[in-house]
C-alpha cells in the first residue's frame, strides 16, 4: 500500500507537479502574517529567555501566579470566532451575501467581547501589578497588549469587510478582500493559544 | 524508470516529495540548533545538569541525532529527485522537469551542507563537558 | 479586462495608443503620485546615495580626529554621535534602501512584468524610507543623534545611562524604517514568484532576482528581532518596563541576543543582493553565462538560511556554556563553504569565457579581491579562541569594513555603471570611471589595511583618541590619508553619473550585451516596460532569438495590465489590472511620520492622530471598487 503510494507519488509528473496557482493579494498576505508570526515567536522567546534566565521564583517577588478562568473564557470566545469568518467566506463564494454579512457580523461580535473581557482582566490585574512593577509585569502587558492590538486591528479589517459588503462591493467571483481579511483573522486567533500558553498556563507548570 | 504512470493522489503528494528533499535539511538543522542551544544554555544556566529526569548529555545527543536522520532522509529524496527529474527532462523538453530537477540538485547539495553542520557541532558532544563556559 | 484585438488595429497604433496610457505628466501632483517602479528605483539610489554622503562626512571626521595621537578635531560626545550615526546610516539608511533601489528598477525588468506587484506599496515604502532618514540624520544637526554605537548595546543606552533623546531617535527612527524595509522585501518576493514572464520557470531566474528574493525572505524573517528589541527598549526608556534591568528581573543580554538575531543576518541581507549584481554583470563582460547556475542558486540559499544560525558568534566572548557555542561555530565556518562556492563560480566564469575589461568589470574584480580578504579574516572569528582576543578591537573594524564595502559598495558602484544606461538613457565615461575605480580601489585598502595591523597591536574600537608612543600613530595617520583618497574617488563616481546625465552621449540599445531581460526593452525602457509580453525559453533570454523576434512581433498587451503566471513554472494564469498613480502611499507615509514625531516628542495626542489619520489614508486606499452592473448581477 505505502509501496504503490511512494511509486505513484515519486513518479517523474508526480514530483514536478505544480499546486493551483494563488493571487498576488493571497501571497502579500501570507508574507505579512510570516513575518508577524516572526514577530511574536521573538516576543515569546523573549518571555522564556527572561523567565528561565531569571531562575525561582517566578513571577518574582510579591506578583501571584495569574489566575486562569477569565482567560479560559477568552480563549473559549476568541477560538472559536474563526468559524463564522469561514463560513462567511464559503457563502460568497457561492454568491450568497446573506452568509457573508452575517457570519462577519457574528465574528466581530465575539471579537469585541474578547476585548471587553481582555479589560475586565486588566482592572483586576493592575489592582495587583501594572507594566512597572517588575518584569513579568512588563513582559504581562507588553505581550497580551500588543495581540489585543492585533485583534483591534483585525475587528478593523472586519467592520471595513462587512461595511464594503453591505454596500455590495463582493461577488462570488470578487471577493478577494474576504479570503485576505480572514487569513489575517486566522493569524490573529491562533496566535491568541501560544500567549495563553506562554503567559497563563507555562506559569502553572 | 520513466515509464511509470501517475495518479492524481501522487500528483497530489509528489510535490510534498520534492519539498521535501529541497527544504527538508534546512528545518531539521534549524529545529536542532534552536532546542540544542536553548536547552544547554537554559539548563546550564539554571545549575542544573538534568532535563525532567534526563541527564543533559543524552539530551543533547538526541538533539544532534534526530535532525542528522531527517536530514539523511531529505538528503535520499533530494537525490532520488534530482536522478529521476534530469531523466525525464533529456525525455521531454517540458519545463516543469528542469525545474524540478534543479531544485532536486539544490536539495542535494543544501542537504549535504546541512548534514556536515549537524555533525560538526554535534561532534562537540563527545568532546566538551555540557556546562564548561 | 478589455480585448482590444491587435489583429485589428497595426502593432505601431497599438503601441501608441499604449504610449497614451502610461504616460505621465510633468507635474507637481504626478512627481508625488507616481508608482513606476522606474522612477522609485532611482528615488531609492538617489536618495540612499545622499545618505552614503553624508554619513561618509562622519566618517572623515573621525579620521580626521584619529589622524595623530591627542587630536582635538571633535569632543568624546560629538564622537559618539558621529561613529553610531556613521553605522547606523550606512547599514540601515544606505547599503539596504540602495540595494532595494536596484531591486526596484531592475527586478520587473528582468522578469519581464510591468511594474513591481504591489506598485502603491512600493511608492509608500519610498517616501517612509525617506522621512524615516530624515529623521535620524535631522537629529545630528540638532545634536541629539543616537551616540551609543550602530549596536545600542544595554545597559549604556538604557535608563539612567542615556538620557535625552538621542536613543529614542535610534529606536523610533529603526521601527519606522522597518515598515519601509518589510513593505519592500514582501513586494519583491510576491514579484519574483507571481509576475515572471511566461516560460521563466524557477531555474530560468536571473541569479539577481534570486539574490533578492533570498534577501527578501531574511528580512522578513530578521527584521521582527530588531523591531522588537528596539520597541523592548523604548518601552523601557519612556514608560519605565524593566526588560533589560536586571535589578527588576530583566536582563542585559537579552538585547545582545536580539540584536544579533537581526544583525548577522542583516550582513548578509546587504551583501547578498550585491553578489546578485555582481552575477548580473558578469555574463556581460564575459560573454557566457556565470557557471554553474544551480551551484550559484544553492549558495545563496543557504547564506540565507545558515545566516540565522551564527548570532552567537558575535557573543564568544560572554561566558555562555561552550558546548552551545559550539553548534554556532559549526555554522560559522561552514558558510563559507557556499560563499566559497560563489566565488570559485565567478572565477571560472571569468576563465572560460571571453574577458571585456570594461568599468563595471573592474569594480567587480575589484570586489572579488575585497571580499575574499574580508571572508578570510571572517573565517578567523569562527575560531573562538582568536574572536576572544581580538572582539571589540580595530581587527574588527578592519574586517567588516572589507565585507560590507568590500562585498556591498565595490558591486553597488560597479551596478551603477553597468545600469545607468537602463536608467538614464545614458553612458558614462570610461576614462573618468576607470580614474574613480583606481582611486576608490586604492584608497580602500590604504585606509583599511593598516587597520588590522593597529587591531592586532592591541588598539580598541571606538576610542575618540589615544595616547602616542603604543605603535599606533603611523597605522592611523596612513589610514586617514587613505580615507580622503577615497572619499576623492567616490566623488569621482558622482562626477561621472552627474556628467553622464547632463550631457552623456545617449546610450545605444543594449550596449553591454547583456544577457536578461532589461536589455531586451528598450534603453531607457518605456513606462510600460515591454509592449508585449515576453517569452522566455531558457537562461538567457536577451542572448535568445526566438525571445527577442516574439517581442517584436507578439500582440501587445493593451492597457495598465499585467499577466501572473505560475509560482514554479511560470505558466499563464490570468490578466490582472494594475494600480494607477496615487497620492494615497505619501499621505500614508505622512500619517505614519505623525505617529512617530508624536511618539519621539512624548506628544501622544499628536501620535493618536497620526494613527487615526493613517487608518483613515488606508480604508480608503484598500477600499473595493464597485462591480460593475454586469459583475452585480452575476452574483
Amino acid at each position: 500500500m505505502t509501496g504503490k503510494l511512494f511509486t505513484e507519488s515519486t513518479a517523474p509528473e508526480a514530483l514536478a507537479a505544480e499546486p493551483a496557482p494563488r493571487s498576488t493579494g493571497w501571497w502579500g498576505m501570507v508574507g505579512f502574517v510570516t513575518t508577524e508570526a516572526a514577530l511574536f515567536a521573538v516576543l515569546l522567546g523573549t518571555f522564556f529567555y527572561l523567565r528561565f534566565q531569571h531562575g525561582e521564583p517566578w513571577p518574582p517577588r510579591e506578583i501571584e501566579r495569574p489566575q486562569l478562568t477569565v482567560p479560559l473564557i477568552m480563549t473559549a470566545v476568541l477560538l472559536p470566532s474563526s468559524l463564522p469568518v469561514v463560513w462567511a467566506e464559503r457563502g460568497i463564494r457561492r454568491g450568497q451575501r446573506w452568509r457573508l454579512r452575517l457570519g462577519l457580523a457574528a465574528t466581530i461580535v465575539m471579537g469585541l467581547t474578547f476585548l471587553s473581557l481582555q479589560v475586565m482582566e486588566y482592572q483586576t490585574k493592575l489592582r495587583e501589578f501594572t507594566f512597572t512593577t517588575d518584569v513579568f509585569g512588563s513582559l504581562f502587558y507588553a505581550i497580551t497588549g500588543f495581540h489585543g492590538l492585533h485583534v483591534a486591528v483585525g475587528l478593523l479589517i472586519l467592520s471595513w469587510v462587512l461595511a464594503a459588503s453591505l454596500r455590495g462591493s463582493f461577488s462570488s467571483h470578487k471577493h478577494e478582500r474576504v479570503s485576505l481579511a480572514a487569513i489575517y483573522w486566522h493569524f490573529v486567533d491562533l496566535v491568541w493559544v501560544a500567549i495563553l500558553f506562554t503567559v497563563y498556563l507555562s506559569q502553572h507548570l | 524508470m520513466t515509464t511509470i504512470r501517475s495518479t492524481a493522489r501522487g500528483r497530489r503528494l509528489g510535490p510534498a516529495f520534492s519539498w521535501f528533499g529541497v527544504v527538508g535539511g534546512a528545518v531539521a538543522w534549524s529545529v536542532h540548533l534552536i532546542a540544542a542551544w536553548a536547552v544547554d544554555e537554559l539548563t546550564c544556566g539554571a545549575g542544573r545538569a538534568t532535563v525532567a529526569g534526563v541527564p543533559l548529555v543524552a539530551v543533547m545527543w538526541v538533539a544532534v541525532i534526530v535532525p542528522a536522520l531527517v536530514t539523511a532522509a531529505a538528503l535520499a529524496v533530494s537525490a532520488l529527485v534530482w536522478r529521476r527529474e534530469s531523466a525525464a527532462a533529456r525525455q521531454r523538453a517540458d519545463r516543469g522537469y528542469g525545474r524540478t530537477g534543479m531544485l532536486g540538485l539544490v536539495g542535494l547539495g543544501a542537504n549535504a551542507l546541512f548534514l556536515s553542520i549537524i555533525v560538526a557541532g554535534g561532534a562537540a558532544v563527545l568532546v566538551l563537558p555540557v556546562c564548561q563556559p | 479586462m478589455t480585448t482590444t484585438s491587435a489583429q485589428a488595429v497595426p502593432r505601431a497604433v497599438a503601441v501608441a495608443r499604449l504610449e497614451e496610457q502610461w504616460r505621465e505628466q510633468r507635474s507637481l501632483r504626478s512627481w508625488f503620485a507616481t508608482v513606476d517602479h522606474k522612477r522609485i528605483g532611482r528615488r531609492y539610489l538617489v536618495t540612499a546615495g545622499a545618505f552614503f554622503g553624508l554619513a561618509g562626512i562622519d566618517a572623515l571626521l573621525l579620521r580626521t580626529q584619529l589622524a595623530r595621537a591627542g587630536g582635538d578635531v571633535l569632543s568624546p560626545d560629538q564622537y559618539n554621535q558621529l561613529f553610531t550615526m556613521h553605522g547606523t546610516a550606512m547599514i540601515f539608511l544606505f547599503a539596504t534602501p540602495m540595494l532595494f533601489g536596484f531591486g526596484n528598477a531592475l527586478v520587473p525588468l528582468m522578469l519581464g512584468a510591468r511594474d513591481m506587484a504591489f506598485p502603491r506599496l512600493n511608492a509608500f515604502g519610498y517616501w517612509v524610507f525617506l522621512f524615516a532618514g530624515l529623521i535620524m540624520f535631522s537629529s545630528q544637526f540638532l545634536g541629539v543623534a543616537p551616540n551609543g554605537g550602530w549596536f545600542a548595546y544595554v545597559p549604556l543606552t538604557d535608563l539612567p545611562y542615556s538620557l535625552g533623546r538621542n536613543l529614542d531617535v535610534y529606536t523610533l527612527g529603526l521601527i519606522f524604517l522597518g515598515v519601509s524595509t518589510t513593505a519592500g522585501a514582501i513586494n519583491f518576493i510576491v514579484t519574483s514568484i507571481k509576475l515572471r514572464a511566461p516560460g521563466m520557470s524557477l531555474n530560468r531566474a536571473p541569479l539577481f532576482v534570486w539574490a533578492i528574493v533570498a534577501t527578501s525572505f531574511m528580512v522578513l524573517f530578521a527584521l521582527p528581532a530588531l523591531n522588537a528589541a528596539n520597541a523592548l527598549l523604548f518601552l523601557d526608556r519612556r514608560f519605565g518596563t524593566h526588560f533589560f534591568q536586571p535589578d527588576a528581573g530583566g536582563n542585559t543580554l537579552l538585547w545582545q541576543h536580539l540584536f544579533w538575531i537581526f544583525g548577522h543576518p542583516d550582513v548578509y541581507i546587504i551583501v547578498l543582493p550585491a553578489l546578485g549584481i555582481v552575477s548580473a554583470i558578469l555574463p556581460a563582460f564575459c560573454r557566457r553565462g556565470v557557471a554553474a547556475y544551480p551551484l550559484v542558486v544553492l549558495a545563496t540559499i543557504t547564506i540565507a538560511i545558515i545566516s540565522f544560525g551564527v548570532w552567537v558568534h558575535h557573543m564568544f566572548a560572554t561566558g555562555l556554556p561552550s558546548l552551545s557555542l559550539s553548534f554556532f561555530s559549526a555554522a560559522s565556518v561552514l558558510i563559507t563553504i557556499p560563499s566559497g562556492i560563489q566565488v570559485f563560480a565567478w572565477v571560472a566564469t571569468m576563465l572560460f569565457g571571453r574577458i571585456v575589461v570594461r568599468v563595471p568589470l573592474l569594480f567587480v574584480v575589484g570586489f572579488i579581491v575585497t571580499f575574499v580578504m574580508g571572508g578570510v579574516t571572517g573565517v578567523m572569528f569562527g575560531i573562538t579562541a582568536f574572536d576572544m582576543q581580538i572582539t571589540d578591537s580595530y581587527f574588527v573594524v578592519a574586517h567588516f569594513h572589507y565585507v560590507l564595502f568590500g562585498g556591498a559598495v565595490f558591486p553597488i558602484i560597479g551596478g551603477l555603471y553597468y545600469w545607468l544606461p537602463v536608467l538614464t538613457g545614458k553612458m558614462a565615461s570610461e576614462v573618468l570611471g576607470r580614474w574613480a575605480f583606481g582611486l576608490v580601489f586604492g584608497g580602500f585598502h590604504l585606509t583599511f589595511f593598516p587597520m588590522h595591523l593597529s587591531g592586532l597591536l592591541g588598539m580598541p574600537r571606538r576610542v575618540y583618541t589615544y595616547p602616542t608612543g603604543l605603535g599606533w600613530d603611523p597605522w592611523n595617520l596612513l589610514s586617514t590619508i587613505g580615507s580622503y583618497v577615497l572619499a576623492v574617488g567616490l566623488l569621482l563616481v558622482v562626477l561621472s553619473v552627474v556628467l553622464a546625465v547632463a550631457r552623456g552621449p545617449r546610450a545605444a540599445v543594449d550596449p553591454w550585451g547583456g544577457d536578461t531581460l532589461e536589455w531586451a526593452a528598450t534603453t531607457p525602457p518605456r513606462p510600460y516596460n515591454f509592449a508585449s509580453i515576453p517569452q522566455v525559453f531558457g537562461l538567457h533570454p536577451a542572448w535568445d532569438r526566438r525571445t527577442l523576434s516574439r517581442l517584436e512581433t507578439d500582440e501587445v498587451l493593451p492597457g495598465h495590465q499585467a499577466l501572473l503566471t505560475s509560482e514554479l513554472d511560470a505558466r499563464p494564469q490570468r490578466l490582472v489590472s494594475m494600480p494607477e498613480a496615487s497620492l494615497r502611499p505619501l499621505l500614508a507615509a505622512l500619517a505614519l511620520l505623525v505617529v512617530v514625531l508624536g511618539l519621539l516628542w512624548a506628544v501622544y495626542w499628536l501620535a493618536i492622530a497620526g494613527v487615526v489619520a493613517t487608518i483613515v489614508v488606508v480604508v480608503g486606499w484598500l477600499w473595493p471598487p464597485q462591480l460593475t452592473r454586469a459583475e452585480a448581477e452575476a452574483a
